[in-house]
């Protein structure tokens, strides 16, 4: 082999070749290949990111849920103790009702007897005394008849 | 030649005829333009793809020759940082360039091996070397520019003395400059002789098996020439390789501090 033209000739090709593929082929894509590189860790990192908020609200989420539960039970058992001690009060008013009721139909009820008994006796006078004229008509001995009449009005 | 004589009427005449380039000018001035035709033709289509491709990248999902390319380059990356400790921003497009210029050179190989010479013929030219690789001029050009890197890279790291003191120095330590002085030497011409040799040898005896197969009658010229193709093929991707590795290697050892 000579050292010719051709030579020299391909040198030149081969070195703008390499410029050229360097310039516009290399460098842009290599470029592309690490902004690539970087979008997808920063969209990983996101995620992650993402990710992590999730289960803070989530934990924040079952905390408020918890503290919603006891509130409402907390609620509840106050609301029970109170309506317990409505009914408590109601009852014992109501017996204290019908005790005084108990108390005056009872008064109302002696007043009642006693005036009936003394209707009775003087009923049972009048009967007496009835009974006495009769008698009276049939047989004149006051003496023993007003011994009876006594005896019986004394009764 | 006469175009309708077959080939195996004078196999001497057949086979110096193909080796032989178009060439124009003498002496300095002889110009292979068949070589110069082909590899500037090859480089042209890379380079229109190159661009087609590396004007509307894309940093989103790549597709079609974006891909091929990225997988490509990845692929060169990979090979230049596991060979540089520290970053080298033209290795890299040395290396994609010679792969994909060696192997688009060498798989002119496949085109059958009378096609386009005959074609040529019809227009009135007669010698045609379609394979640009088998000619030394193409792969000793190569391999010339990549050792004057490799020296400019051995000046700019260790400087010029430095340079020289790796010449006197190694293998054998100070007191044996002179046979280190004529070891190196032989060792660092050695390299871009054997990487330039290795192509054209290769390439060179491809296309000769590929002649000689054509000189077989036509009804046994399928089996051999069909499987030389297929075994060439691994050859041709293997000796593209070969020089991409051996190169970004020769440059890497150019541009380390110390031996």
């Amino acid at each position: 082999m000579n050292v010719t033209a051709t030579l020299f000739g391909q040198m030149i090709t081969f070195i703008v070749f390499v410029w050229f593929i360097k310039a516009y082929l290399w460098e842009p894509l290599t470029q592309a290949m690490e902004s690539r590189t970087k979008k997808i860790s920063d969209g990983l990192a996101a995620a992650e990111q993402g990710q992590k908020k999730i289960e803070q609200a989530t934990i924040e989420f079952s905390t408020r849920i918890d503290q919603a539960k006891t509130q409402a039970s907390s609620i509840i058992t106050d609301a029970e103790s109170k309506s317990k001690n409505i009914v408590e009060e109601a009852r014992v008013a109501a017996r204290e009702e019908a005790q005084k009721i108990a108390k005056t139909s009872s008064q109302q009820l002696e007043q009642e007897i006693n005036v009936a008994r003394e209707k009775l006796k003087a009923e049972v006078a009048a009967m007496s005394l009835l009974c006495a004229e009769k008698i009276i008509s049939k047989e004149i001995d006051k003496k023993m008849h007003d011994k009876i009449i006594d005896e019986v009005v004394n009764k | 030649m006469d175009n309708n004589a077959p080939a195996t009427d004078n196999p001497v005449d057949y086979i110096q005829h193909h080796l032989q380039p178009l060439a124009v000018g003498d002496g300095f001035w002889r110009i292979n333009i068949d070589t110069m035709f082909f590899s500037i033709l090859l480089a042209g289509i890379v380079m229109i793809i190159a661009y087609r491709v590396g004007k509307r990248v894309s940093d989103g999902a790549p597709s079609g020759m974006q891909n091929v390319l990225e997988s490509l380059i990845d692929f060169v990356n990979g090979l230049v940082k596991e060979a540089f400790p520290k970053p080298n921003k033209i290795v890299g497009p040395i290396g994609l360039t010679i792969f994909v210029w060696v192997l688009l050179m060498n798989a002119m190989d496949l085109i059958p091996v009378d096609l386009l010479p005959k074609l040529a013929d019809m227009m009135g030219i007669h010698y045609l070397k379609v394979v640009p690789t088998t000619d030394p001029h193409t792969t000793f050009a190569m391999s010339l520019s990549i050792f004057l890197l490799c020296i400019y890279y051995n000046v700019k790291i260790k400087g010029f003395g430095g340079y020289m003191k790796s010449f006197m120095v190694h293998p054998f330590g100070i007191y044996l400059a002179p046979v280190n002085f004529i070891l190196t030497l032989v060792e660092e011409l050695a390299k871009p002789l054997s990487l330039a040799l290795r192509l054209f040898g290769n390439m060179f005896t491809g296309e000769l098996v590929f002649l000689l197969i054509a000189l077989l009658p036509w009804y046994i010229i399928p089996i051999p020439g069909s499987l030389w193709a297929i075994f060439h093929i691994l050859v041709i991707t293997l000796q593209a390789f070969i020089f991409m590795v051996l190169t970004i290697m020769y440059i890497s050892m150019a541009s380390e501090e110390s031996h």
